[in-house]
């Protein structure tokens, strides 16, 4: 992999920087605009934002080992985070998983053979109204069942 | 002024002072592990929590600026409760290392713990799990799960190395110290003082490690002999259990704190450049070679030989003898040298000797001249007139017949920048004499060697580069039949029939002071004996 922002990515970068008083402060953005360009961060990549940033490379590895949403490996074309704090947890969020683990035949953590699915938990993701819930990709869904859910994986191509 | 009441004390302060600092200068330690005066205020461990009447919370007294009319509590019943319950935190996941932990005995978990945690374990969960005895670099070793994560050592490497090897990472009970992925140890030439700086057993020194238990250490105030800068150093000494730490008398040196030449630190260099105090090669008892054949002799044979050597030369002419002196020797030492080598009407009496490379220097604290005591010979005078190198001059004049007898300290000829001229031309001539540490190449060839003491062996004053006097004390004895300097000298002098020598170097430094104008006004001796830390040479300042 080519570690090299897209025009695109540049320019965006450009204006993020100017939101920030100090380019410290531009780390979260800029990795996920990293994250948007290459799937995933890999420290080859963590060396080129520093660099882009022009900030030590350890401050931008502080940033992204906090952050549980910067992965540092590829993910299926959709990925599937279930929620797993306490409201979706008493609304069922147990059996969404079971169903989800039966279904995919993945476990937590792993992607399917065919490399269309990631399943990972969540805390929290702020829509408990929903519960229980979970987020694919960039979209919500919920609340679940396992109709819910077949419906949703047969739409996901 | 800011003036405020810690603990019904009255007390004023700089403007801009934190509390803690204020507490400390009535003489009340407020615990505290994150926050140390040569860093930035991270304000994370909590410890350093006191009551301050009029705000409803505990505040933080380490990021707390002293107000005027501030009221300070640092020890009620709230203070109290909260350090022990900060504590509780911090213990949750540490392991019980202490028994094999080098902290032990200077660990502020320890410390602290007995003054104020005292609680019972509430722990029924297992601890967490994190790497232990991780090297990461030439001089540290790392242990995950000790850290309290206080960011000491990060605030290190970004601010006074500015190298930010490490980093946090991982967030919550799965956060750990540790260096960036991209590299794989430590890149600065200040890693000692990290060792010092962490306040609990997670980041030891590997020199250190498994040596020897710290309460078996006592302590004498010395000067780095590292380089010009001459920083200031604690020399950590056993006596006590010869068997511990193989033998070595001197386990470790530390930084000692002094705001005008080092701060808070010291180099690698010269942390662990000490090591040839207790090294195999120290020279023992004096020795002269018979037909190439080395015999030991007693003091007074030596003494004898040497005054004989020296007489026979300054019989055909005292210009015929060349001395090398060195600025690894102390002020003392080489005021009573160039005052004894004078007496007997020599005339060359050198001191520079150039390395073979140039010395690494950097804008912190190190400096290339590799001598500790270059501007205290420069102001006692000696050298061999311009240039950079008195051994050139001397191997010059040996060349040329004018010399045949040379008296080198403490300087190994095979280690400078003549290494091969000296080498042809040393052995060539009458009479060589040695005077030194440690067995070299010069000392091998000379004929007659007299072994000296170290710097932890005695006690003197070197000038800094920047002209400051500063005096060190002795840590221990002077190894085998070695002596310091001055009673080499006081022997000589005594042997050659001269005007003695003191052996005692506040009487040397008292008579240096009152003759060399260049050292001090007035009542040096005074100053030297009760001050004893540093004073300023004259040097045109006024
Ligand atoms: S390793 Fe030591 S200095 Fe560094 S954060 Fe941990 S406890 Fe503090
Ligand atoms: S900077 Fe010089 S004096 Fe200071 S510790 Fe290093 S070698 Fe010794
Ligand atoms: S010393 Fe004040 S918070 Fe750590």
């Amino acid at each position: 992999m080519s570690v090299e922002f897209s025009e695109k990515a540049l320019e965006q970068l450009r204006e993020l920087l100017g939101h920030y008083p100090d380019r410290q402060a531009a780390v979260i953005p800029a990795l996920h605009l990293a994250q948007e360009e290459f799937g995933y961060i890999t420290q080859e990549v963590e060396d080129y934002v520093a660099k882009l940033l022009e900030i030590p490379a350890t401050d931008v590895h502080q940033v992204f080992t906090f952050y549980t949403m910067f992965r540092d490996r590829p993910v299926g074309k959709y990925h599937i985070k279930v929620c797993e704090s306490v409201a979706c947890h008493i609304m069922g969020s147990t059996n969404v998983l079971d169903y989800l683990r039966k279904k995919l035949g993945i476990d937590v953590g792993q992607t399917t053979p065919d490399g269309r699915f990631t399943l990972t938990t969540v805390e929290c993701l702020g829509a408990c109204e929903m519960a229980p819930m979970m987020q694919v990709n960039d979209d919500f869904y919920g609340p679940l069942d396992e109709k819910k859910l077949d419906e949703i994986l047969e739409s996901l191509e | 002024m800011p003036t405020l009441k810690i603990d019904g004390k009255e007390v004023w302060v700089e403007p801009g002072t934190n509390v803690l600092e204020a507490a400390k200068k009535l003489g009340i330690e407020i615990p505290h592990y994150c926050y140390h005066p040569a860093l930035k205020v991270a304000g994370s461990c909590r410890m350093c929590l006191v009551e301050i009447e009029g705000m409803p919370k505990l505040q933080i007294s380490c990021h707390t600026k002293a107000a005027d009319g501030m009221v300070v509590w640092t020890n009620t019943e709230k203070v109290r409760k909260a350090r022990q319950a900060v504590l509780e935190f911090l213990l949750v996941d540490h392991p019980l290392d202490c028994p094999v932990c080098d902290q032990a005995g200077e660990c502020y978990l320890q410390i602290y713990y007995m003054e104020h945690g005292l609680y019972k374990s509430r722990l029924r969960e297992n601890k967490i799990k994190k790497e232990k005895a991780k090297p990461i670099g030439k001089h540290i070793i790392l242990d995950q799960e000790r850290c309290i994560l206080c960011s000491r050592c990060v605030r290190f490497t970004r601010e006074v190395t500015k190298t930010f090897e490490l980093g946090i990472f991982n967030r919550g009970n799965r956060s750990v110290v540790d260096l960036y992925p991209g590299i794989s140890e430590l890149q600065n030439r200040y890693q000692g003082n990290l060792a010092d700086i962490c306040p609990v057993g997670a980041l030891t020194d590997r020199n250190f490690r498994f040596q020897t238990r710290v309460w078996y250490l006592q302590q004498a105030k010395s000067i780095c002999p590292g380089c010009s800068r001459g920083c200031n150093i604690e020399v950590d000494y056993n006596i006590s259990r010869e068997y511990k730490a193989g033998g070595r008398r001197i386990p470790r040196i530390r930084p000692r704190h002094n705001p005008k030449v080092n701060g808070y630190w010291m180099c690698d260099d010269g942390r662990y450049g000490y090591k040839y105090v207790d090294a195999l090669d120290r020279i023992l008892l004096p020795r002269r070679l018979d037909e190439g054949e080395p015999v030991e002799l007693s003091w007074p044979a030596a003494y004898t030989m040497a005054a004989d050597l020296l007489s026979e030369a300054t019989k055909e002419g005292a210009d015929k003898v060349g001395v090398l002196l060195s600025a690894k020797m102390t002020n003392e030492e080489l005021f009573a040298a160039r005052k004894l080598f004078s007496s007997l009407g020599v005339s060359r009496i050198g001191f520079r000797v150039e390395p073979k490379e140039p010395g690494y220097e950097d804008d912190l604290l190190i400096k290339a001249d590799k001598n500790p005591n270059t501007k205290g010979a420069e102001l006692l005078e000696l050298g061999l007139g311009a240039g950079k190198s008195d051994v050139s001059a001397l191997l010059d004049a040996a060349e040329a017949g004018e010399v045949d007898t040379v008296v080198i300290f403490n300087e190994d000829l095979s280690k400078s920048s003549e290494a091969e001229r000296a080498e042809a031309v040393l052995p060539k001539l009458g009479r060589v004499i040695y005077v030194g540490t440690n067995w070299n190449a010069t000392a091998a060839k000379a004929d007659l060697v007299l072994p000296m003491a170290t710097f932890v062996e005695q006690e003197g004053t070197f000038t800094n580069f920047e002209g400051r006097v500063q005096r060190f004390w002795k840590a221990v004895e002077p190894l085998g039949e070695s002596r310091t300097g001055l009673s080499i000298l006081a022997g000589l002098a005594t042997a050659l029939g001269l005007e003695p020598v003191s052996e005692n170097a506040e009487e040397v430094f008292a008579e240096l002071a009152e003759q060399v104008p260049a050292f001090f006004r007035g009542s040096a001796t005074r100053n030297l004996v009760s001050t004893g830390n540093w004073l300023r040479a004259r040097l045109g300042r006024r």
